[in-house]
């Protein structure tokens, strides 16, 4: 608790303090629809912890979350198995994930659509097809840094395939995993609620879309703000420990 | 254990090695000098089985070494860098080369702090290599390479990262290893002063392609001084002639 206090330091508390200020202002001049006040904002924000709605909702997201990035972190690890097994399948593999990595999430989007319908497979397909390329691609890179003098050393007393993979090549690839799952799950969460948008009747991209259609425009600020906290506690809390955890080791 | 190097050639675009040979019976301690770039690096690998010849025969007790197969005699090396593993601590670092030979955790573990506190670093088992220095991890990849009790001990300038006063801490902690445990060893190094202060058998290469130039008995009949003054003549020659011929030749 006292780490956070101390992070939040004073400059950074009084720039957002005249943010605020000046949201405010501004907010007297262009009234609600365009521009809700900070405390309706605040208001908002209580409505929804009190009612539950918060947990339906950010649960909602989180869950197709799990499933698609989830999905891709597997995916991912196989094929970087297959980058390490074979240099030839690297080349191609790299190949394609440039190509994945180019698509917009527009296209995703609008082909899982036409595949899957209005439903719940439609934002995690779009999910597991943006972030794949994004963590993949970085195991790649960790499976073809790995050193090939420790290899070598490896070899030289003679231990077991199986024992260099779980010795050397994992560990070797571990931190780049971290990096990519770190990358892809802020991907995820903003991508995903894109998604949300059409067809689903939960999540916070459906409840943002639906604030707005309802003219609820101060909802639409606090679900940002829900996205904003989801995103910070995870990286903060699993991933920066998960990464500070793996490398202990470290001098 | 008996090393035979006979007739070792190597070629990569040029000829590197043309033909050394030279013989180590039990309990030596073989020296490898030369000019740089003479391919001592190579010969050594070649001897471990970690790179193939192009030319000749390496056997141990009459067993050839082949690279990349399973040799019938355990060969531990100690490369100009340390590859430790820096996920691992000093003890498991050093056990994980003794998972082959099928031993017990608990036994793995109690053979690494032994061969850990033979090279000095009692006390320091629970240690991860980067919070040790240099010297103490080169010791580390020395007590690694001990563990197995290999037949065979091929040392690479294991000390050529090391400063002057670590180095001669190093030598003379090799030195008190090697008579303690009576292993064969072939260690590989440039300095001239450090290969009559610690082989038993000296090896001169002669520039690139390299032959065995001279091979002398260090056994104190001749004097030290008048050793390293004889071998640092032969090495400025080499060293000429290698620059005379050129890289193409």
């Amino acid at each position: 608790m006292r780490l956070w206090l101390t992070r939040l330091h004073l400059p950074t508390l009084f720039v957002a303090a005249v943010i605020v200020a000046g949201w405010w202002l501004l907010s007297l001049r262009y009234g609600a629809y365009v521009l809700p006040s900070p405390a309706a904002v605040v208001v908002g924000l209580r409505d929804i912890v009190t009612s539950g709605e918060i947990w339906k909702h950010a649960g909602a997201s989180l869950a197709r979350i799990a499933v698609g990035f989830g999905a891709a972190v597997v995916a991912a690890l196989l094929l970087g198995l297959i980058a390490f097994l074979s240099p030839l399948a690297r080349g191609v593999v790299h190949d394609f994930l440039a190509v994945l990595n180019s698509t917009s999430v527009f296209v995703w989007i609008v082909i899982s659509i036409i595949w899957f319908g209005l439903s719940n497979w439609a934002p995690i397909f779009t999910t597991f097809m943006i972030t794949l390329p994004v963590v993949a691609s970085n195991i790649v890179e960790g499976v073809a840094s790995v050193d090939r003098r420790l290899l070598e050393m490896g070899d030289v007393y003679r231990l077991s395939g199986r024992r260099k993979f779980t010795a050397i090549v994992v560990p070797s690839t571990l931190p780049y995993l971290v990096a990519g799952m770190k990358v892809g799950f802020g991907l995820a969460l903003k991508v995903s609620v894109v998604a949300e948008i059409f067809g689903v009747t939960s999540g916070i991209g459906y409840v943002m879309n639906y604030s707005r259609e309802i003219l609820a425009t101060q909802m639409v600020f606090v679900w940002a703000l829900v996205m904003i906290a989801v995103m910070t506690v995870t990286d903060k809390l699993l991933f920066d420990t998960v990464s500070r955890r793996l490398t202990r080791w470290r001098g | 254990m008996k090393l035979e190097v006979a007739g070792v050639g190597k070629d990569y675009l040029i000829p590197v090695i043309d033909s050394v040979s030279f013989a180590a019976e039990a309990g030596d301690f073989v020296c490898l000098l030369g000019p740089n770039g003479c391919g001592k690096t190579t010969l050594l690998r070649i001897v471990g089985g970690i790179e193939p010849a192009t030319r000749g025969r390496v056997t141990l007790d009459g067993h050839a070494v082949i690279a990349d197969q399973p040799q019938a005699r355990k060969v531990g090396v100690v490369f100009q860098e340390d590859r430790l593993l820096p996920w691992m601590t000093l003890r498991d670092n050093v056990g994980l080369v003794l998972t082959p030979l099928g031993l017990a955790p608990a036994e793995r573990a109690a053979t690494a702090d032994r061969y850990l506190k033979l090279a000095g670093l009692g006390g320091f088992e629970d240690y991860y290599p980067g919070r040790v220095s240099g010297g103490m991890r080169q010791r580390a990849a020395i007590a690694r390479a001990l563990a197995i009790e290999p037949d065979l001990l091929l040392m690479d300038e294991p000390f050529g990262a090391l400063d002057a006063q670590n180095r001669r801490i190093m030598q003379t902690e090799v030195r008190r290893i090697w008579r303690q445990t009576g292993r064969t060893i072939v260690f590989v190094t440039h300095s001239i002063e450090e290969a009559v202060a610690i082989g038993t058998t000296l090896v001169m290469l002669s520039a690139r392609p390299s032959r065995v130039r001279e091979l002398i008995r260090n056994d104190g009949r001749v004097e030290r001084a008048k050793l390293v003054d004889d071998l640092n003549t032969m090495i400025m020659e080499e060293v000429e002639r290698q620059q005379g011929a050129g890289p193409g030749a």
